[in-house]
């Protein structure tokens, strides 16, 4: 589903990621743990396209790294779901319509589809009171339930999630997790990338742990990787 | 989906009404000066129009011509060139004694003016060229002993109709430019103003034609709405002009349907145009 193959990726002399391999299947759970400028952020943005690895190759589903053309580009994104820890909503609109855009945007739904849609997501992520509130009037765990309704509401077979506790106190934090770990249950393939290790522990699967762009842990497998992780992890 | 598109592009307006404000200003302003242009050209082609409806070729036919002769080249002319009358020798002089001292006529033995045939010309033949050409066929006739056309007032008039047309273009021109540079710098910062709500429906997916859509339907709509407020100054104008004894008409409404559609249809490149760059240069 997610292949990382030799990838490296550098920001002028700055390299983010060194030689990274790993792999991700279908509805599996994968927690990205590492501290601030490991590369966590990097590795999601190739995922996403928003930038390309100076060397190796990035695959999710069919796309593989390279030039691809925006339309594509935007293809590749409409099959995932992404979680920010900044919530990225829109502020001039409400829970109810951030969420509906995702499903405008996928363009595979009617007019008469987008609202059971938006409230079925709503419903998931417990918010269906709110639907007509603006993110302004929103706590902060609210926030990020209408970001994750955002994320869940097109039925992605990817979620991915950065930081997604980053921004909440300890009681939202752990009801977000709670979200997660269900979504998850219903089938989602999760990467979740984080500098928590409460999310960690909170969430079922597999943890990488990225330290100075390297690769150093993949929990299926006994532990370091090569010290300073090249080749493929064992779990890939 | 289009009401979508629709409801997006009123919330962007309603959202920047400086900026759209502005760009309808501006719109106003060079659609006025391009219709004030198109409103004058068009009552010079009226006028011109009306003179050319004046126009006609005189053609002198010998005396020796007979009743059965003329009138076959009456019918002929009529089927080639356009509508005949024709003015015998007699109304030739009593037209000719009308205009001319008694005392002058008196001079004069005999009506010396030819009988001859007043060719109102097809509207294809109404240009210099054409009239020339035609005046050379009907000199060839047997029949004919000459032709006049007043070469050189219709020579004139076809100098200022191609001047006026030749203005129009250039200011036609000139105002296209002007709207796609103004619609073209409008639609950039209104997308940078946008910027982060942009990015985001980037990241979710969006593609280049989901994101462009509603603005594009802005920047016409602000178009359309520029040309409509020109039109209306136009008319008040020309209602003015009206009143104080100006003879002006104002444009038809095919002209002024045209207007507005080219005002959208250049709306329409320009936010193509702007868009294809920006969406570049924001999208992440």
């Amino acid at each position: 589903m997610i292949t990382f193959e030799e990838v490296t990726k550098r920001y002028g002399e700055r390299v983010a990621l060194e030689s990274v391999s790993w792999r991700m299947d279908e509805g599996e759970c994968v927690v990205c743990l590492g501290h601030s400028g490991a590369g966590k952020t990097t590795l999601l943005k190739l995922i996403t396209h928003e930038t390309q690895p100076t060397t190796g190759t990035v695959s999710v589903g069919t796309f593989r790294s390279g030039r691809l053309r925006r339309s594509h580009r935007a293809l590749l994104r409409r099959t995932l779901g992404i979680i920010y820890e900044d919530f990225r909503l829109l502020h001039d609109r409400t829970v109810f319509e951030n969420v509906a855009l995702a499903v405008r945007i996928a363009g595979r739904f009617s007019d008469e589809e987008v609202i059971p849609r938006v409230m079925y997501a709503l419903e998931e992520v417990g918010l269906p009171l709110k639907q007509g509130a603006f993110p302004a009037e929103l706590s902060a765990g609210e926030r990020q339930r209408a970001g994750i309704a955002r994320a869940i509401v097109n039925r992605p077979a990817v979620i991915l999630a950065d930081e997604p506790t980053g921004a909440l106190e300890k009681k939202s934090a752990d009801g977000i997790l709670a979200l997660l770990r269900r979504i998850h249950s219903e089938g989602a393939a999760l990467l979740v990338v984080t500098t928590h290790q409460e999310v960690v522990d909170a969430l079922p699967g597999r943890v990488l742990t990225l330290e100075e762009g390297h690769l150093v842990r993949d929990e299926r497998t006994t532990g370091v990787i090569h010290g300073a992780a090249s080749g493929p992890a064992a779990g890939a | 989906m289009h009401l979508f598109y629709l409801r997006e592009a009123g919330r962007s307006f309603r959202q920047h009404r400086g900026l759209a404000y502005t760009a309808i200003f501006s719109l106003t302003a060079a659609l006025s000066l391009a219709g004030l242009f198109m409103l004058l050209t068009h009552n010079a082609e009226e006028a011109l129009s009306l003179m050319g409806d004046r126009r006609e070729m005189i053609v002198y036919l010998r005396d020796e011509v007979n009743e059965q002769q003329r009138d076959v080249l009456i019918q002929r002319l009529n089927e080639l060139y356009g509508s005949v009358v024709f003015v015998s020798r007699e109304q030739a002089w009593q037209e000719f004694s009308q205009q001319v001292p008694k005392e002058l006529l008196e001079a004069v033995d005999d009506n010396p003016l030819p009988a001859s045939l007043h060719v109102k010309l097809k509207p294809a033949l109404l240009n210099h060229t054409a009239m020339a050409e035609a005046a050379k066929q009907v000199s060839e006739f047997p029949e004919v002993e000459d032709v006049r056309y007043g070469a050189e007032q219709v020579e004139r008039l076809d100098r200022l109709n191609s001047g006026l047309v030749r203005g129009t273009l250039i200011v036609g021109i000139m105002v296209a430019i002007a709207i796609v540079f103004v619609l073209y710098n409008t639609i950039r910062l209104t997308v940078l103003a946008r910027r982060r709500e942009v990015e985001i429906m980037s990241r979710l997916g969006a593609s280049d034609t989901f994101i462009a859509t509603p603005f594009v339907f802005e920047a016409m709509f602000e178009a359309a709405l520029a040309a409509g407020v020109a039109l209306a100054v136009l008319f008040g104008l020309q209602q003015g002009m009206a009143a104080q004894a100006f003879n002006l008409v104002f444009l038809p409404p095919l002209w002024a349907l045209s207007f507005v559609g080219a005002a959208i249809l250049l709306a329409w490149i320009a936010a193509l145009l702007a868009l294809s760059r920006v969406l570049r240069a924001v999208g992440p």
